[in-house]
């Protein structure tokens, strides 16, 4: 019998313990700065090296280039570049490749949208996307090589 | 024949009415605290009205019945369970005053008892329409269990209706008022008797009709809307009414104790009413569920002899010179 | 004697304790439970048949969702294995962030189990006081990685990131903390007399069945066995550190649930153990070739995961993507046991001894 009223005075004391749920509509919730979140894109530093669609487990990332307007600049410059939310796993694969830290990710975690048309984002939805930036990114590309 | 015979059925419906989805709230309040959560915030100033949007939402729902079912006992279940819940208030006596009185039945307790026990068929008939299942092992569990522990219930009080002479509920405050609180010459009676009272509502540890994790939700899985309405009104109505026949039984009604009588007995007996809602509340939140075999066995061979026990221990006691007093 | 008749009953996948979509036809008489047969498979994705369409750094998001509640364990087998086939060597650092990280899931795993548990034996409470404690080990990790599930922490030659500044403070604050707690957990469940009838010598595993049905994990070290990879073939730094493997008596639930409690405290003491010998300096990552191609050969390596022997089993033909990959999977294993323990039971036992197992359908299913 004993048990039984020893669990009732442990569920007793936890009443009047603090909540710990968050209100979460409310009051939005604080992620860690190194958090994955929706990728923040910046179109001017994009060399076109396609690593990102290329290291992407899911293949969502779909890029174009074209030739670089200054003719006396050699490389190409972003055409087009979209991102499938559908499918992205959001797993940092594409920003830890990514020579430039064209392609980043930010602490944006509201993905839920009526239609699965809105969730292809494209490149000015991604530029736009410029909140809340991660700033811890440098130790992010593996270190090769032993530092 | 008085006017009032009509009109304050209507008005203990709506107190009823209210009492449940304000205990439905506090159940989840509670058990939110207990969980370290919040319980409802959204609906209303503090959620209150939450309960009340969910029973609105209940109510506009379709109205579903199983292509299967037995439609003319599907319909008839909720009402068979809700209308004997319902009826069994009006014995019970809330405070001295006459106006809060609806009928005072000579054999109030029997009544009680007796109607009461008409509900499992209401549960084992939704089990059994439903074509589902699940829905008829929660049925045939509930009334398994309904049954067995219906005669420890009954034997349980008969300690205190042979201390107070009657069956009548006033009376048997009256007795305690004189004398002493049955909690403490009957105790054993009124161990045996919370233990059967909560198996009866169907409650944790004993909710195991209704066991979520093992029968989906027992006997009501293929009710919907205002049909699922009634069995819930029921359950809760049931809490109302077991509350409320323990603190008369047991706890001495209305009776003020310690002498602090500035404190209305309405007041007293709707706190000492509030602590057992708050006891089922609290053990739902702590324990776990006892399996069909062991509840049964716990029926039969626990609390069975020490009901008996009990009637003879006071039967005994009664005659003892010092301590009848007290029986 | 009254002929009755048995009834078929669907249990899942829909069902609130099937733990995801397991599906069990059972034939009931009454309530007691003449035959059974699981039906697995609904939340196959085929994990390992894309694998081998991926390179090495692409299948680690992938074993995030195998086994979503020890995504760490899942992440550290399959750099494990392609290390091993390749001859890395891996800094000290990593491998000491790898075991603090696998342990901590480890206790995560077990909070997780411990709640749903209960949750099937019908106590509401603990599943949220389990939740409260799994949040804080979910909230350091992403602190770490950036994610509360799906990690994607290690990779083939290291882990991605080094703790941040204070983490490690904030581990070891809440492993003592833990240690703490577990007292509260057995004061709440463990001398419940309702849970210790629902769970005394019930569901009992021998060790001929333990062993047979090539059980691992809680699942044969409560028939008293001890088997625990982490002592038996000690991989990453397991060996320096001083934790005991608890082992049950009779394989019942009861000792089933000890073996899971007692687990979660020592693998807190190998945290609390880990950070404190924690080296300071030092990279995070070894010495890795860009592009990672693996030569050609094979390799099986096994870890302990919170539910048992977790197995990869890699076969290259020296390209950058493995030419096959299969994982031993402990959930999968451990279920095949349910068919032989249910039969005889009633409902009520059925679910609890389910639930005992410890089953994760992403494991299951592949
Ligand atoms: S986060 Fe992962 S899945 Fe998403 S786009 Fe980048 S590489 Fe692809
Ligand atoms: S990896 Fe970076 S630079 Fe290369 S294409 Fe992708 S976003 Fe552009």
């Amino acid at each position: 019998m004993l048990g039984l009223f020893k669990g009732m005075g442990i569920t007793l004391k936890n009443m009047t313990k603090p909540k710990v749920t968050l209100g979460y509509p409310h009051e939005p919730i604080k992620m860690p700065d190194r958090f994955r979140g929706i990728q923040h894109f910046d179109p001017e530093k994009c060399i076109v090296c396609n690593q990102c669609a290329r290291i992407c487990p899911t293949n969502c990332i779909s890029l174009t280039g074209k030739k670089h307007p200054d003719p006396n600049k050699r490389g190409k410059i972003i055409n087009t570049y979209d991102i499938n939310f559908e499918i992205c796993i959001l797993c940092d694969l594409c920003t830890e490749v990514c020579p430039t830290e064209a392609i980043i990710m930010t602490n944006r975690y509201e993905l839920a949208t009526y239609s699965r048309e809105a969730l292809l984002k494209d490149m000015k939805w991604l530029h736009a996307n410029d909140q809340m930036i991660r700033q811890d990114n440098i130790s992010s590309k593996p270190k090769r090589g032993g530092k | 024949m008085d006017w009032y015979i009509f009109v304050y059925p209507v008005i203990l419906l709506a107190i009823v009415l209210v009492f449940v989805m304000y205990a439905i709230y506090f159940e989840r309040k509670v058990i939110g605290w207990i969980q370290l959560r919040k319980g409802p915030t959204e609906t209303g100033p503090k959620g209150l009205f939450q309960s009340a949007a969910d029973v609105f939402k209940l109510l506009i729902k379709e109205d579903i019945i199983p292509s299967k079912a037995d439609r003319p006992l599907f319909k008839l279940a909720p009402i068979l369970a809700y209308v004997p819940a319902f009826s069994v208030l009006a014995v019970i006596p809330f405070t001295d005053a006459p106006y809060l009185k609806f009928s005072n039945v000579a054999v109030g307790l029997m009544y009680y008892l007796a109607l009461s026990s008409i509900t499992v068929m209401g549960v084992l008939l939704g089990g059994w329409a439903s074509n589902n299942k699940y829905s008829l092992l929660g049925g045939m569990r509930a009334g398994a269990q309904m049954i067995s522990y219906e005669i420890p219930l009954v034997l349980s009080v008969v300690g205190v209706v042979m201390s107070a002479g009657s069956l009548n509920l006033t009376e048997i405050v009256e007795t305690q008022i004189a004398g002493a609180w049955n909690v403490f010459p009957q105790f054993l009676g009124f161990v045996v008797f919370i233990i059967a009272a909560i198996a009866e509502l169907n409650r944790t540890p004993f909710d195991l009709p209704e066991a979520e994790s093992e029968l989906v939700a027992g006997y009501h899985t293929e009710y919907t809307g205002f049909r699922f309405a009634f069995f819930m009104l029921a359950e809760y109505t049931y809490v109302f009414a077991m509350a409320s026949l323990i603190t008369i039984l047991f706890f001495g009604g209305w009776d003020a104790p310690f002498g602090l009588t500035f404190i209305p007995p309405l007041v007293w007996f709707i706190l000492k009413f509030c602590c057992f809602v708050f006891l089922l509340f609290w053990l739902r939140a702590t324990f776990p569920r006892l399996r069909g075999d062991q509840l049964m066995e716990f029926a039969w061979k626990g609390l069975l002899p020490l009901a008996i026990i009990n009637i003879f221990v006071s039967a005994l006691l009664k005659e003892v010179p010092f301590l009848s007093q007290y029986f | 004697m009254l002929r009755t008749e048995e009834m078929v009953l669907n249990l899942g996948p829909q069902h609130p304790s099937m733990h995801g979509v397991l599906r069990l036809v059972v034939k009931i008489d009454g309530e007691i439970i003449r035959e059974i047969e699981p039906v697995v498979g609904y939340l196959h994705r085929g994990t390992e048949k894309l694998a081998e369409d991926l390179n090495y750094t692409q299948i680690i998001p992938y074993t995030d969702r195998l086994d979503y509640l020890s995504s760490m364990t899942n992440n550290y087998v399959v750099c494990h294995a392609t290390e091993t086939l390749m001859g890395l060597e891996i800094p000290e650092k990593a491998e000491y962030l790898r075991v603090i990280v696998m342990e901590m899931n480890r206790v995560a795993s077990h909070l997780l189990w411990l709640g749903t548990f209960l949750l099937d034996v019908g106590a509401l409470t603990p599943f949220l006081y389990c939740f409260r404690d799994r949040e804080q080990i979910l909230s350091m990790f992403n602190e770490l990685c950036g994610a509360r599930l799906t990690y994607n922490y290690m990779r083939v030659g290291g882990v991605k990131w080094d703790a941040p500044a204070g983490w490690l403070d904030k581990v070891k604050n809440f492993a003592d903390y833990m240690i703490n707690e577990i007292q509260n957990y057995h004061e709440l469940i463990s001398g419940n007399e309702i849970f210790l009838q629902r769970t005394k010598g019930i569901g009992v595993i021998t060790k001929e069945m333990a062993l047979s049905y090539s059980l691992s994990g809680a699942n044969i070290r409560c028939t008293g066995i001890d088997w625990d990879l982490r002592k038996k073939q000690p991989y990453s730094v397991y060996d320096r550190f001083d934790f005991k493997v608890p082992l049950g008596k009779t394989g019942d639930l009861l000792d089933k649930y000890h073996c899971r409690m007692d687990e979660m405290v020592e693998a807190m003491k190998i945290v609390k153990q880990a950070v404190e010998g924690f080296p300071e300096g030092g990279a995070t990552m070894g010495k890795v070739p860009r592009v990672l191609r693996v030569p050609e050969g094979e390799v099986y390596v096994g870890v302990e995961s919170p539910r048992g022997e977790l197995g990869c089993h890699i076969v290259s033909k020296g390209k950058d993507k493995p030419w096959r990959i299969k994982f031993r999977r402990p959930s999968f294993y451990n279920l095949q046991v349910a068919k032989e323990l249910l039969v005889g039971q009633n409902i009520a036992n059925l679910v609890a001894i389910l639930g005992s197992i410890d089953i994760v359908l992403g494991e299951v299913d592949g």
